[in-house]
């Protein structure tokens, strides 16, 4: 009668536990899939180009061994310098002794700007004169902020 | 250099680097060959702990770490020749073992292809937000000057609290970069998302080995007393009769649905850079090899290698590795371990307390530095049952595999006791006790943390309940193979006739002490 009872709950356990793991592989696969939904690289290739395009124009800015500080006046711009070329630049600790300092000017109408966002540096010449550059060499058509890729 | 290529010989290099010290402690096991490049990269996150904190590139620690090791390794080899790699097992009763090795080679390739598949998402150029922001903007820091590295890490004008992150997924990024000359973020992904099939494949891989091991102690004639004495190969019943197919097809079965699910629980992270999915998958690696699995060098070795890479990875993977670190430990050692003194109980401790300097040494590094981040975040506040109650609400609906798992383990632990005891399938208990153990650590967290609770469930919970959800779906694939092996009636069927003795021996759970032996994993 053990026996039985055995068979017949492992016959049990065994179905319900393949038909449930099969069942959310399924939708596991789906889910994989819709990544590569149209819509799904068009936003991952936009995010991509806009912080390829922050990034270029912020090396037409600071050149190797110059010390840098990110503008903290706007959280969401010093979170997308940080994003842009937070792993190579130097940062400068204190701020006030960079040799440069970046931030990002946005609403840009026009060309060269990356969706409307250009990095622009500041820095100060051994004769006290304020220079104000803006960062060069890519660009991206339109205007950002780019769509938001999952938090 | 393409991606590709460049991911490629990321992987060649952290392999390489894991490839020795895995074929001391793993042995020649299928799980070992994830198993490697996942060594690796604790080894690059034990170099960027090193360089942080006593000067010296990241390669130069990551590549000493890894000559160190193999040295060791081989020193051990030529010192006692039996554990060396020449040292073949018995070949007694290999004729016998050919329907395991079969499942063992089916399995592997299986649980390879699907992961292949799990990664096309990869296919989409999509980098997350925390990725970019720090899991593979981090690798930067790595590779700049320590003094540099330091700034980073401390300055207060860079505002992200997140810089003091364990550093496994931005060192592996950084080695990636380092030895490709490719700095890109999207080299960082591929290679992350890479060992994060690793991980997968290894837990899925422990679910094949447990078919086997199950098929190999409830054949029609199985030995008692299987397996052997020291590490055996696998399906070595060494007796008359072959090895039951049924808990073998369903391994494979269960192994390649496992992958599935866990790319769709972890998706779109899998593929994005983010560091969840792998201290995810990593613990529940460690739950397969060191509370489910039976006992034996391998399979702690394999448990040590999936807790020190959850435990690397992110805050809530150190905490459920710790916990991971003491029920692994409890399980090695048993009641009968205490009561028979140091020399029982004296390797599994030592291995714990390894494993927990190396956990620690990163936040208590942090500290020491004053670096963003390390200072606690709890709150004061008053509305802990508030908190605790969004927390409650807010992850339940992503907990909906509980419904199906609790009332399969009741079932199982009721009536199949017997048979997942005599498959040498530990208690799985301890699964839900690893499950209780990682579901507190980020509950906790959330409930304790001075954020606003209602935006931070809100924008995390999908990523942060991954290692219970991938638990949940684990245990009841283990259920899935105890439960094949107990549908044939008979001799060789349900394990009501065995002796008592035998399955108290064998258990490995909270209501039997858990015996040293050999595991259940495979040879190849």
């Amino acid at each position: 009668m053990h026996t039985v009872v055995v068979t017949a709950v492992s016959c049990l356990v065994a179905a319900v536990a393949l038909v449930a793991l099969a069942g959310q592989a399924v939708r596991g696969d789906r889910t994989v899939g819709a990544q590569l939904s149209a819509h799904a690289v068009h936003d991952a290739s936009v995010d991509d180009a806009f912080y390829r395009c922050i990034d270029v124009q912020a090396h037409s800015l600071v050149t190797p061994g110059r010390t840098v500080a990110l503008s903290t006046d706007n959280l969401a711009d010093l979170v997308t310098m940080v994003k842009g070329f937070g792993s190579w630049v130097t940062v400068a600790d204190p701020a006030s002794r960079a040799d440069i300092s970046l931030t990002l000017r946005d609403d840009v109408p026009g060309p060269g700007a990356c969706l409307g966002t250009q990095v622009v540096a500041t820095s100060v010449g051994p004769d006290g004169r304020t220079t104000v550059r803006v960062g060069t060499g890519a660009q991206v058509a339109g205007q950002g902020p780019p769509p938001a890729p999952p938090l | 250099m393409t991606t590709v290529l460049a991911t490629l010989a990321a992987i060649a290099a952290l392999s390489a680097a894991g490839s020795l010290p895995v074929a001391a402690a793993v042995g020649p096991r299928w799980f070992a060959v994830p198993t490697a490049p996942l060594t690796g990269a604790v080894l690059a996150a034990v170099a960027a702990t090193a360089s942080l904190t006593f000067g010296g590139a990241l390669l130069t620690w990551f590549v000493g770490l890894a000559v160190v090791a193999a040295l060791v390794v081989v020193t051990v080899w030529v010192l006692e020749p039996a554990r060396g790699p020449w040292a073949r097992p018995s070949t007694r009763g290999a004729r016998r073992l050919t329907r395991s090795r079969k499942a063992g080679v089916v399995g592997f390739l299986a649980v390879v292809v699907s992961c292949g598949w799990s990664l096309r998402g990869l296919r989409s150029p999509t980098v997350g937000f925390d990725a970019r922001a720090l899991w593979v903007m981090r690798p930067g820091w790595f590779l700049q000057t320590h003094a540099q590295l330091l700034i980073d890490m401390k300055t207060r004008g860079l505002v992200l609290t997140q810089s003091a992150y364990p550093p496994l997924v931005s060192a592996s990024a950084a080695v990636a970069w380092r030895i490709t000359g490719v700095h890109t973020a999207r080299l960082g992904v591929t290679t992350i998302a890479v060992l994060n099939a690793c991980a997968l494949s290894a837990a899925a891989l422990a679910l094949v080995e447990l078919g086997r091991g199950v098929a190999a102690r409830t054949g029609p004639d199985p030995l008692p007393g299987f397996p052997p004495p020291g590490d055996p190969v696998p399906g070595d019943p060494a007796a008359g009769g072959r090895p039951p197919w049924a808990p073998m097809v369903t391994g494979v079965v269960a192994a390649v649905l496992l992958v599935f699910v866990a790319s769709g629980v972890t998706e779109p992270f899998l593929t994005n850079g983010y560091a969840d999915p792998i201290w995810s998958l990593a613990a529940v690696g460690a739950v397969a090899f060191g509370l489910q699995a039976r006992s034996g060098r391998s399979t702690r070795a394999a448990a040590a290698v999936m807790i020190l890479v959850a435990g690397l990875s992110k805050n809530e993977g150190t905490v459920t590795a710790v916990a991971l670190v003491a029920l692994v430990g409890a399980r090695s050692v048993g009641w009968a371990g205490l009561r028979e003194g140091r020399r029982r109980w004296g390797p599994p401790v030592a291995l714990a307390a390894c494993e927990l300097a190396v956990l620690a040494w990163w936040p208590l590094l942090m500290k020491a530095i004053g670096s963003r981040g390390a200072s606690s975040s709890f709150t004061a506040s008053t509305d802990v049952a508030s908190r605790t109650s969004a927390v409650v609400h807010g992850m339940s609906p992503y907990l909906h595999v509980l419904v199906v798992a609790l009332p399969l383990s009741v079932l199982g632990g009721l009536v199949l006791r017997a048979v997942r005891r005599r498959g040498g399938v530990g208690n799985d208990l301890w699964a839900w006790l690893a499950l209780a153990v990682g579901l507190v650590a980020v509950g906790g967290a959330l409930v304790t943390g001075s954020g606003a609770i209602g935006p931070w469930i809100r924008s995390t919970v999908h990523r942060i309940t991954e290692y219970p959800i991938l638990q949940g779906w684990w245990i009841i694939a283990v259920w899935a193979v105890v439960a094949s092996s107990g549908v044939r009636g008979g001799p060789g069927g349900p394990a009501e006739h065995l002796p008592a003795d035998r399955h108290a021996h064998q258990d490995g759970g909270p209501d039997g002490a858990a015996v040293p032996g050999p595991p259940v994993g495979a040879s190849r």
